[in-house]
This record gives C-alpha cells, sequence and structure tokens, in this order.
C-alpha cells in the first residue's frame, strides 16, 4: 500500500510535467492539424536556458529558491521566441503544401535544435543544482518532497489558467473558432495567422517551465532530452485525443501514474526479470494500444475530421 | 456609387479557371440573385470578394476603394459578411458562441442587444442557446449561420446557397427571414440553385454559366426569359 501511494504521488508529478508538454503538441495539432515534433526540443531549451542562468547566478549569493525562479522567467521568453520562429520559418510557407511536407520539416527542426544544443552546451550530461530546499513531507505512509508539491501546484495553476483563457476570453474565442474553421474564424474577423503565432507561443512558454520542471526534479539536462519526453507527451497527446485540451491533461496525468505504477511494480511481478529501468517501454505500449483500440483517444473525436 | 462594383474578374484554381471575366454590381440597398449551375463559379465569386481565395486579375471595388489586397480579417469591419455554402458552423461550439463569433470583429456596447434581437427573428435558436451547433437541424444550422452574419453588422450581405439540403417548408421559413432582414435596407447578394425563390424575392439577377455571366436583367424579365425558364426554372 505504500509502495502504491508513493508510487502514484510519484506518478501525478511525472504527469504533470507530461500534461504541460502533451498540450502544447495538442494546442498545436488542434489549430492546423499539425504535430509539431520540434516541441519536446523546446523542452530541452527551457531546461537549458534555465541551467544557463543558474549557472550565471552562482556566485551571486541569491537564495536558491529565487535562483531558479530567474532562471524559468528568462526560459519562457527564450522559448516563446523559438517557438514563435519555427512557426514563422519552417511551417508558414507550408500551410498549403501536403500534410506529409510539415511533417518532414517538423523533424528536421527537431534536429536542427538539437544540433545546436549540442553546439552551444556540449554532449555530456549536466547537472542541475539543487536550488530548492530538500525538505520531504510525510503523506499517508508515503512521502512528498518540496520539489514535487512545486511542481503539481504550478502546474496544475498553469493548466486551470490555460483553460481559463481558452474557454473565457476573446483570445480563447478565436482560437477554439479557429480550430473549427480557420476560413469561416477569418470570414468572421479573426486574423488567423496571429491565433496561430499566439498558440505556439503559449505552448512554448509552457514548454519552458516544463523542461525546468523536468531538469530541476531530476538534477540533469541534456541536449537530446526532450526526445524521448516529446515522444511521451505526445503519447499523453494521443491517449487524452489530440486536439482536445482537456484530453492533454488528463493523457499525461494518467501516463505518469501508470508509468510510475509499473515501474514500482514490474520487479515483483516478472519476478526480478524486468526491472524500473524498463519504465520508457509503457509509454510506448500504452501508445499501441490505444492506436489499436481507440485512435482518437480517451476524449477526443477529432481524428480524420480534417481533410 | 455603386456598393460593390466588380469588373473582369479572372479567378482560377490552379490553372483551371473558376471564373472568367465578370462584371457584377450592387447598390446600396439592393436585392441581386445570382443563379446558375453547380459549378458555374457563384461560390468562388464570392469567395474572391471575401478575400479567401486569390484572384487573378480584375478589380474589386467596395465603396470605390480597390479592396483586394484587404486580408479576410479586416473586411468584415467594413461590413462584408458571407453566410457561406454549407453553414460553415463551428460544430463543437454551442449556438450562443457561434452567433456571439459574428461579432468578434466589433467593440461596441450594442452586441448583447443584438444577439436579443438575433434571438426575436429566430425563437428556435434562444430555445437551443446552450446546444453544440454541430448537433442542430439543417434548417436551424442555417438560422444559426445567418444570425451569427448578421451579428457582425455587415452592410453587404453574401449568402451562399441558403436553400442547400433545406426541406420546402425550411426553405419558405429561412427566405421569409431573409425578406426581414432585406426590409431593413441591407443590401444583398443572393446565390442560389433554386432560381425561382432567389428571383422571386430579389430585384436584379445575373445567370453564370462556366465562369461567365452570360444574362443580367431585372428579376421579373428573368422569370419571363425563356432560356432561363427552359435551364433554371424547369419548364
Ligand atoms: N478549392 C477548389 N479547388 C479547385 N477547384 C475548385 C475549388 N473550388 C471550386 N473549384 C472549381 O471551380 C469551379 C467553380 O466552382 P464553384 O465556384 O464552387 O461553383 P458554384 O458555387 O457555382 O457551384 C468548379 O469547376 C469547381 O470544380
Ligand atoms: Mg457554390
Amino acid at each position: 500500500m505504500e509502495i502504491f501511494l508513493q508510487q502514484l504521488v510519484n506518478g501525478v508529478v511525472l504527469g504533470s510535467i507530461y500534461a504541460l508538454v502533451a498540450l502544447g503538441y495538442t494546442l498545436v495539432y488542434g489549430i492546423m492539424g499539425l504535430i509539431n515534433f520540434a516541441h519536446g526540443d523546446v523542452v530541452m531549451l527551457g531546461a537549458m536556458v534555465t541551467l544557463a542562468v543558474v549557472h550565471l547566478l552562482s556566485g551571486s549569493g541569491l537564495p536558491g529558491p529565487m535562483v531558479a525562479a530567474i532562471g524559468v522567467l528568462a526560459a519562457i521568453p527564450a522559448c516563446m521566441m523559438t517557438g514563435f520562429l519555427i512557426e514563422r520559418i519552417a511551417y508558414r510557407p507550408l500551410r498549403s503544401a501536403p500534410r506529409l511536407a510539415p511533417l518532414i520539416t517538423a523533424i528536421g527542426v527537431s534536429m536542427l535544435l538539437q544540433n545546436l544544443a549540442m553546439m552551444v552546451w556540449g554532449r555530456e550530461y549536466l547537472s542541475f543544482p539543487q536550488l530548492l530546499p530538500a525538505a520531504t513531507y510525510p503523506i499517508g505512509g508515503a512521502s512528498i518532497s518540496f520539489i514535487q508539491i512545486i511542481i503539481i501546484v504550478s502546474s496544475s495553476l498553469m493548466m486551470a489558467g490555460l483553460s481559463y483563457l481558452v474557454k473565457k476570453t476573446r483570445l480563447g474565442n478565436a482560437m477554439r473558432a479557429t480550430s473549427q474553421n480557420p476560413e469561416v474564424s477569418a470570414l468572421l474577423g479573426v486574423n488567423v495567422n496571429s491565433i496561430i503565432s499566439v498558440t505556439f507561443i503559449i505552448g512554448s512558454a509552457l514548454a519552458a517551465v516544463a523542461g525546468m520542471m523536468v531538469s530541476a526534479y531530476y538534477g540533469i539536462a541534456h541536449y537530446d532530452m526532450g526526445f524521448i519526453l516529446g515522444l511521451k507527451a505526445f503519447t499523453a497527446a494521443v491517449l487524452g485525443g489530440i486536439g482536445n485540451i482537456e484530453g492533454a491533461m488528463v493523457g499525461g496525468l494518467l501516463l505518469g501514474v501508470i508509468e510510475s505504477m509499473g515501474a514500482g511494480y514490474l520487479g515483483t511481478l516478472t519476478g526480478g526479470a524486468m526491472g524500473s529501468n524498463y519504465q520508457d517501454v509503457f509509454a510506448f505500449f500504452v501508445l499501441i494500444v490505444v492506436l489499436i483500440f481507440r485512435p482518437s483517444g480517451l476524449l477526443g473525436e477529432r481524428i480524420g475530421e480534417r481533410p | 456609387m455603386n456598393l460593390l462594383e466588380i469588373s473582369d474578374l479572372h479567378v482560377s484554381y490552379d490553372g483551371i479557371k473558376a471564373v472568367r471575366g465578370i462584371d457584377l454590381s450592387l447598390e446600396e440597398g439592393e436585392i441581386v440573385s445570382l443563379i446558375g449551375a453547380n459549378g458555374a463559379g457563384k461560390s468562388t465569386t464570392l469567395k474572391a470578394v471575401c478575400g479567401i481565395t486569390p484572384v487573378h486579375s480584375g478589380s474589386i471595388l467596395f465603396e470605390g476603394e480597390d479592396i483586394r489586397s484587404i486580408p479576410p480579417h479586416m473586411l468584415v469591419k467594413r461590413g462584408i459578411s458571407l453566410v457561406p455554402e454549407g453553414r460553415g458552423l463551428f460544430g463543437r461550439s454551442t449556438v450562443e458562441e457561434n452567433l456571439k463569433m459574428g461579432a468578434y470583429s466589433r467593440r461596441d456596447k450594442g452586441i448583447a442587444d443584438d444577439l436579443e434581437k438575433i434571438y426575436a427573428l429566430f425563437p428556435r435558436l434562444l430555445e437551443r442557446r446552450s446546444q453544440a451547433a454541430g448537433t442542430l437541424s439543417g434548417g436551424e444550422q442555417q438560422m444559426v449561420s445567418l444570425g451569427r452574419a448578421l451579428m457582425a453588422r455587415p452592410r453587404l450581405l453574401f449568402l451562399d446557397e441558403p436553400s442547400m439540403g433545406l426541406a420546402p417548408i425550411m426553405v419558405q421559413k429561412i427566405f421569409e427571414i431573409i425578406r426581414t432582414v432585406a426590409s431593413t435596407g441591407m443590401t444583398i447578394l443572393l446565390v442560389e440553385q433554386n432560381a425561382k425563390i432567389a428571383l422571386s424575392m430579389s430585384q436584379r439577377g445575373y445567370v453564370m454559366e462556366s465562369g461567365k455571366i452570360t444574362l443580367s436583367d431585372a428579376s421579373s424579365a428573368l422569370l419571363e426569359n425563356p432560356q432561363v425558364k427552359a435551364a433554371y426554372l424547369g419548364q
């Protein structure tokens, strides 16, 4: 029971991060039917920029949490700008091209970002210093650390903020309209190009925070960390129903919990033959199962709707 | 000065010439029909004026100003609205959300009042205001599409086949409402395959065939024209 509770806590933390990243995939897919495979690398960039700022401030004597906050506040605009430029330079010229073209371009952009990051930050694993208090708190036999609480609380706040934005604001109305019918939205006065830009910018801001969280949580950053993370978040988005915002949130949390439970029990279930290092397999197992049995995802209805 | 003046308009899709040099004009307050068979180029003409489909050559003057270089999202502010073929609703949004999107370009205080007016015009929609638009019947969807366009307070309204796919009784209902709207002095270009009903409520009409305007006359004259009778009125 303790293991269960502990893995649940760990899974929710991991799932919160997946959800933030999955939202970036789902927002862009919802607006323009494109899978932005470079999104995971924007997450990596968020981690790297945060880390660079943290190193810069290492001798400053500022308290750790403040250093972390300044780091992420620098990473957010850097990622927003990157997301904006990716769309403008790589995707917009291909807006009316066959769908395979932007998909291949997306993979190209992903490789470009990874290679740039490798040139700037090297190929070694970089360690992310411990900036937050190492305190842990007991909950019902398990324990939750300070950073875990921060991750859960701040990602919940961001997701609530995003839901509000999409459902209740003028910008959100335009986003929802554009995702359903860009041509008619334009006729009603929506500047579809700006809405697409804003969508990339919002997704990238969430990615920046997720990148900071994941590297602070695991204490590590690497130029290709965005690849697997991106793939898992994409899985989460598909699990929830790609294009569906609540779906990305639910899918992210669910995938985090599934993975974490798998890691916790796999050794016991297989009599030690498989350990928690098989954790990554779960995400892709889930992806395959979803694609076979419910390709539109848990909350989705959109796949196949676009021409 | 004409409200809308199209001269020698050419539009093509990847080399397929859909509109081949048409002239068409609308005076303020007029209701004009544009009739023609499927594939004649009617919708393409409307889309070209609205800036959705690129114009190959020709001029489009709205209030005397060439609007070809104005992006589509800026045209609604100038007073041009389109009720698109097939209605173009936001199917997963509610009826009310659809109607409110019609006023997206407006910043004035009159939006709530106008919404009430739309509900007065279409009491059915008031009952269904919280329902997803995609779940409505064809006639109700057409009402939403029309209501949404009116929410922009247009000066020039394009209607692209409002009768398409509707039961005869619904067609009567929709056209009754179009008459009501027209009586407010709004300028309307009515595109229809149902030539009879379109000509019966417009002052003038154009007949389009294979991308060209082949006839243009008073609607009453077109209704009596033997060619029109044979080709479009089934007589
Ligand atoms: N998006 C498009 N791409 C290519 N051809 C098109 C497109 N839309 C319409 N067409 C062609 O242009 C011609 C005119 O079509 P349209 O304007 O829709 O006619 P109408 O509205 O009078 O039925 C037709 O031959 C049609 O096949
Ligand atoms: Mg048509």
